[in-house]
């Protein structure tokens, strides 16, 4: 064996004795934790809320009006309002998010920096998630269609079609997105509330969805008896709002005159981050009356 | 001698940052960046250093061949090679840079089996394939130029395919400063960004491949002016961003604009450690400022990993050029032995004037770009026409970045189809490579066409659900007609009659349900489709229970006489229709044992609210 042979033949070994042996234990797996009870996820939100970011700035906008991207309903608009005046910063409706979408804690070192996976986080007492803007930058820049807007206005995370290219977060004015930097089942954080909603895998996006699993529901439910209608959403809600103490967030329809969200938000006044809020939001805040 | 130490060094980077490299694909982007906020870490900013390090080669052999500037052979094959061999490092990071690496196939813009399509609107998306194109390319424009001095015919395909090469190195390195330019990030943002980044570009490559002048014991006097251009040009940028943003670099400033000035030294500029000094100086100034433009918020985040992965691409690259620098010994070096500045002293040939459009470059050029034209406007058609959701708006502009790499790739493929057919005539090798490339691409366009499987994948299947004892419920027809209505009816009516929309934009129209259709089927070959998907019907396994399934095959048989009678059954239809169910009421509890032993069944039910419209 001469010189140039043992260096091939050396190289090629010790590449692949690295490349395998970090498949796995080399430098350790993170060990999975016990027992997780409901009272680890609570004390999370009260670090959370401890480690409370800034308020953002905020603007007034007028009221969501219908989509006008092409495909869009006409009928449905799905949207929040959150009501600044009546909201005390409980941190109620983060967990009830939390138990609604199976969101994993957050590692010890993230969590230090104040950084959570939560979908709803307090910016200055004031509950922010994704606004689900009507013109939404993460949407433009994800290469799959992964980030993508439903025709009632939510804007959807497909999870299987997600390759992890972080270019939405990046993109994303808010930092409403959320990437599971490794395998919340694996490391043993994440606890199944809810059977309904899967456990996002490693490498994912995910972000405030708006329930759409409860919204997919009351569709599915609605279309099977009544097929030629046209579904509302009517009676919808989501988690977050169901578990305001002080009604304080309001989930509807603002393209439905009878919706809880257009009767609550028709005589308020409308505001938005400045970040976004060119970018026709479907969640506003409101504050003081007209 | 110089090659076999850099061989080693080449070695000693590569192998631990192969480590660092096994580690980070296992952890994935955690590895190298726990921060919530900054999503883009060292891959994407090495990415960014050696793709603009893959462009200068080009520029200095294409560029300069294109515009009538002599270089020697060497030094051109050198410049080649190192684009080559960048590239190669630079393809790497976007990678592993990847959340879920398996599927970066979804980012080719081209349509999938499911009919679902890349989001043509993203950077991401035209970075993808310019780069793709712009590697094919080069590969060519090397391959051509190594084989050149032995036929003739392809020392006269260089000229045009440099002109070809001449606009693409400019449009991919502008869609590479689009990533960027095209987001919100305030610091990412401004018009002068192509510019900035092709200029960035151009200064790496021309230090890299001076760094590989002095390996190679000579040294090329116009390459070195034109650093010192470029170290200019820089500065201009630099202070163009401060006077936008007042971000200052100090330590960018002095690699990349401050000691490249000591080309001006007479006595430095001579020695070969000076010219390597100077040349390494403005690779790291440069490494720094991309470092600092991808990650403005946390540079204090750097771990070893992200060492690791330096010295990955550093050995990767190093590696890589000298093996195909020392097997490629023959070609490259052939009968001469000049090097450098003995040919800069030709006389330079005088070019007689021709008229505009009646140079050769242009004769033979024309028929392949009207074709690569024709063929850029049919698919930017396509694209614009198949967007990937309903409710996105793709317009022109959106496909527009693809529209030259796709021309340039479509000339250069019938340029070069005739000579290489030539030459590849005589040779059993290159047939047998060429069938082997044909085979590897046929099988890599079939697997990304046919796409991943839509199960669900280990990490959703292995968490614990709370048993909620009601998985042995059977669904009734009730429930079949719901999950007929929300599932199926958008495609198969809710009579079974088929939606009307669906028969006019969609061929081939779905299979007639007639009641013999069905029976000569049966429940289970039916079940198996509603499960597994055939042809345009998409897999519904990860969405329903097998008992659901069974139910809709029941739900079905009710539907089928009632609308879409056999000759034989039309009158008897009524009656049928109201018997069915009876028998829908009847049937399921023959399937009670099969449906309730079925494992899958509480898996799957969770999976629905994934599903989005």
């Amino acid at each position: 064996m001469d010189r140039r042979e043992f260096l091939k033949l050396f190289s090629v070994t010790v590449a692949g004795f690295a490349l395998f042996g970090c498949r796995d234990g080399l430098f350790g797996t993170p060990g999975k934790r016990a027992h997780l009870k409901l009272a680890d996820f609570e004390d999370e939100v009260r670090l959370a809320l401890s480690k409370m970011k800034p308020g953002m700035e905020l603007v007034r906008v007028p009221m969501p009006a219908a989509l006008k991207t092409p495909g869009a309903s006409s009928e449905n608009r799905f949207g929040m309002a959150i009501d600044l005046d009546a909201c005390d910063a409980c941190g109620k409706c983060v967990l009830a998010c939390i138990q609604e979408n199976n969101i994993p804690l957050s590692g010890p070192q993230q969590a230090a920096r104040g950084q959570f996976m939560h979908w709803i986080e307090l910016f200055g007492g004031a509950p922010a998630m994704c606004f689900h803007c009507g013109d939404a930058p993460c949407e433009k820049v994800c290469p799959t269609g992964a980030a993508n807007h439903t025709p009632d206005g939510v804007s959807a995370m497909m999870y299987k079609r997600c390759t992890g290219s972080r270019f939405c977060g990046a993109n994303c004015p808010v930092g409403a997105r959320k990437f599971n930097f490794d395998d919340p089942v694996a490391s043993g954080r994440s606890l199944k509330f809810n059977a309904n909603v899967p456990v996002r895998e490693k490498g994912v996006m995910e972000k405030c969805s708006l329930c759409l699993q409860r919204l997919q529901d009351s569709r599915q439910g609605f279309k099977a008896f009544h097929p030629l209608e046209s579904w509302r959403g009517r009676g919808v809600t989501t988690a977050c709002a169901a578990a305001c103490p002080k009604n304080a967030i309001i989930f509807g329809n603002w393209l439905d005159e009878g919706s809880p969200l257009v009767k609550a938000a028709k005589d308020r006044v409308l505001y938005a981050p400045k970040a976004i809020a060119s970018l026709d939001p479907s969640i506003v805040y409101m504050r003081g009356h007209r | 001698m110089i090659f076999r130490i850099l061989l080693y060094v080449g070695l000693a980077l590569l192998l631990p940052g192969l480590a660092a490299l096994g580690f980070s694909l296992w952890e994935g982007p955690a590895a190298w960046s726990l921060d919530a906020r900054t999503f883009w870490g060292v891959p994407i900013s090495l990415f960014v250093f050696w793709i603009g390090i893959a462009h200068a080669g080009t520029l200095i052999s294409a560029i300069l061949l294109a515009l009538g500037v002599n270089l020697d052979r060497r030094t051109s094959l050198l410049a080649e090679l190192t684009t080559l061999c960048a590239l190669v490092v630079a393809a790497a990071f976007p990678l592993m840079h990847l959340g879920v690496v398996e599927n970066f196939y979804m980012v080719i813009p081209f349509a999938d089996a499911r009919g679902s399509f890349a989001n043509v609107r993203s950077p991401l998306v035209w970075d993808f394939c310019c780069i793709a194109v712009y590697a094919v390319l080069s590969l060519v424009y090397f391959a051509i130029h190594l084989l050149a001095d032995r036929f003739q015919s392809l020392e006269d395909l260089r000229r045009p395919m440099a002109w070809l090469l001449f606009p693409l190195v400019l449009w991919v390195h502008t869609i590479v400063s689009l990533d960027f330019a095209a987001t919100f990030v305030p610091n990412w943002q401004g018009a002068f960004f192509p510019l900035y980044f092709i200029t960035g570009a151009i200064f790496s490559g021309l230090a890299m491949v001076n760094v590989l002048l002095v390996a190679e014991g000579c040294r090329v006097r116009l390459l070195e002016k034109l650093m010192l251009a470029c170290s200019f040009v820089m500065l201009l940028f630099w202070g163009w961003i401060f006077a936008l943003r007042g971000e200052w670099n100090f330590s960018v400033f002095a690699f990349a604009a401050l000691l490249p000035q000591l080309w001006w030294v007479s006595s430095v500029r001579e020695s070969a450690f000076g010219r390597l000094a100077i040349s390494l100086s403005v690779l790291i100034g440069l490494w720094l400022e991309r470092y600092y433009l991808v990650l403005p918020t946390n540079p204090e985040t750097f771990g070893w990993v992200d060492a690791g992965l330096i010295a990955f691409s550093l050995g990767l690259f190093t590696t890589l050029l000298v093996f195909l620098r020392v097997k490629l010994r023959k070609p490259i070096e052939g009968g001469e032995l000049v090097f450098g500045e003995l040919d800069e002293k030709q006389a330079p040939v005088v070019e007689h004037h021709t008229e505009p459009l009646t140079s050769r470059e242009f004769i033979v050029l024309r028929f392949p770009l009207l074709l690569g034209v024709l063929v850029a406007l049919v698919y930017t058609l396509w694209a614009v026409a198949s967007p990937a959701f309903e409710t996105t708006a793709v317009g022109v502009p959106n496909v527009f970045p693809l529209f030259y790499p796709i021309v340039a790739l479509v000339a250069t493929i019938v340029l070069c189809a005739r000579p290489a057919w030539n030459i590849g005539r005589g040779s059993r090798y290159l047939k047998i490579a060429f069938i082997v490339i044909a085979t590897l691409f046929a099988f890599l366009a079939g697997m990304f066409y046919a796409g991943g499987s839509s199960t669900p994948s280990k990490f959703l299947t292995g968490v614990e659900i709370p048993a909620e004892g009601d998985s042995a419920v059977v669904p009734d027809s009730l429930h079949a007609r719901a999950i007929w209505n929300a599932r199926c009816s958008s495609c198969h009516g809710v009579d079974g009659k088929f939606n009307e929309k669906f028969i006019r934009e969609f061929y081939p129209v779905p299979q007639k349900l007639t009641a013999e259709r069905l029976d000569s089927l049966g429940e289970d070959s039916l079940v198996h489709v509603i499960m597994g998907g055939r042809a345009n019907m998409n897999p519904y396994v990860d969405r329903i229970t097998e008992a659901e399934a069974r139910a809709l095959v029941r739900y079905m048989r009710s539907l089928a006489p009632a609308h879409i009678p056999a000759p034989e059954t039309n009158e008897t239809a009524p009656e049928t229709n109201e018997t069915a169910p009876e028998t829908n009421e009847a049937a399921p509890e023959t399937n009670i044992p099969a449906a309730s032993s079925d494992p899958q069944q509480t898996e799957s039910l969770q999976q629905s609210s994934e599903v989005t419209q």
